[in-house]
């Protein structure tokens, strides 16, 4: 009986350690068949980045009159879904496909929380700190104002079908706005829906 | 017979054009042709110099389908520039009907494009 003990043990053992060997499958972005979430992930990111990017290149609200840059102050973008996302998730590849586009400049002087860089300042204080060479020091007034802001929020919608079945409906709205006339000179929305079990958590 | 003589160095030439581009629309997936048929692909440099490309298809079956597409841009020495576009997008193909696809380039220095179209 004891050996039999021993046998079972050791069994339930092994057993344990091959399901915490179990194989790890890497993500290939580039062609990527894994099965869809409830939730928001990097293909629905992928997606409504460059549906917005698309749009606001066809849209003439970015091409400057005498053909230079607007710059771009990233304002704030809600997250109104059930999930815990990082929206820069959203806007980071937003902002890197527009300062790539050569149509933005996007400062980091001003901007929503999480998209100033703290170095603008903090240089500039180093105008009365003798350690510093003062003529390598940014000087006031060398700032510039942005032109243009991007906001925006990504909406979630839950609806149930049966008891069994549920919609998670997704919305990416964004907004360019004219800073000197406060008017929206683009608007995007994607919309990206899911339909699957109940039981499946979207948040 | 210098008529035959310009008719074929003509000829030459047209072909040696239509290689030196570098743009081309591709099924990835050859079984796709019989779904789908590309009429045209039209491209233009917009004022802003952002080049823009026009796909128009049309699907050839009583279903409707999912496609999806990717675009390669490259600047004029055949560099490749990354952009989001490199990702797959999804686009409709309705049955018996036409579809378009409308692009534009990620800069003004992406001038050549590969564009190509997979099943969903």
């Amino acid at each position: 009986m004891k050996k039999i003990n021993i046998l079972l043990s050791a069994t339930s053992i092994s057993l344990l350690l091959l399901s915490g060997c179990a194989q790890v499958q890497r993500i290939d972005p580039n062609n990527d068949n894994g099965a869809q979430v409830m939730g928001l992930d990097y293909r629905d990111f992928n997606e409504a980045a460059g549906k917005a990017v698309q749009s606001m290149l066809k849209s003439p609200a970015l091409d400057k009159k005498d053909g230079g840059r607007y710059v771009l102050a990233i304002s704030d973008v809600k997250n109104d879904t059930m999930q815990h996302i990082d929206t820069d998730q959203l806007i980071k590849k937003i902002r890197i496909e527009l300062l790539n586009s050569g149509k933005v400049f996007v400062t980091t002087a001003i901007g929503s929380k999480g998209n100033v860089d703290a170095m603008n300042k903090q240089t500039r204080e180093l105008s009365e700190n003798e350690n510093f060479k003062q003529s390598s020091v940014a000087k006031k007034g060398t700032l510039i104002a942005p032109d243009m802001s991007l906001s925006g929020k990504i909406l979630q919608r839950n609806i149930g079908i049966d008891k069994d079945k549920q919609q998670v409906e997704y919305y990416f709205m964004l907004t360019l706005t004219d800073i000197k006339t406060g008017f929206g000179v683009w608007e995007g929305e994607t919309f990206i829906g899911k339909r699957g079990s109940a039981k499946s958590v979207a948040w | 017979m210098k008529k035959t003589g310009l008719v074929f160095i003509l000829t030459i030439l047209l072909f040696l054009a239509a290689c030196a581009s570098k743009s081309y629309v591709k099924f990835v997936d050859n079984s796709i042709d019989r779904q789908i048929e590309i009429k045209d692909v039209k491209k233009r440099v917009l004022e802003n110099g952002f080049t823009q490309i026009q796909v128009d298809g049309i699907n050839k079956t009583d279903k409707y389908i999912l496609f999806k597409y990717r675009v390669v841009w490259e600047d004029k020495d055949g560099f490749e520039i990354k952009s989001l576009a490199t990702n797959w997008s999804d686009f409709s193909a309705y049955k018996n009907a036409n579809f378009r696809i409308n692009i534009i380039s990620p800069s003004k220095k992406a001038v050549e494009y590969q564009l190509y179209i997979n099943k969903d």
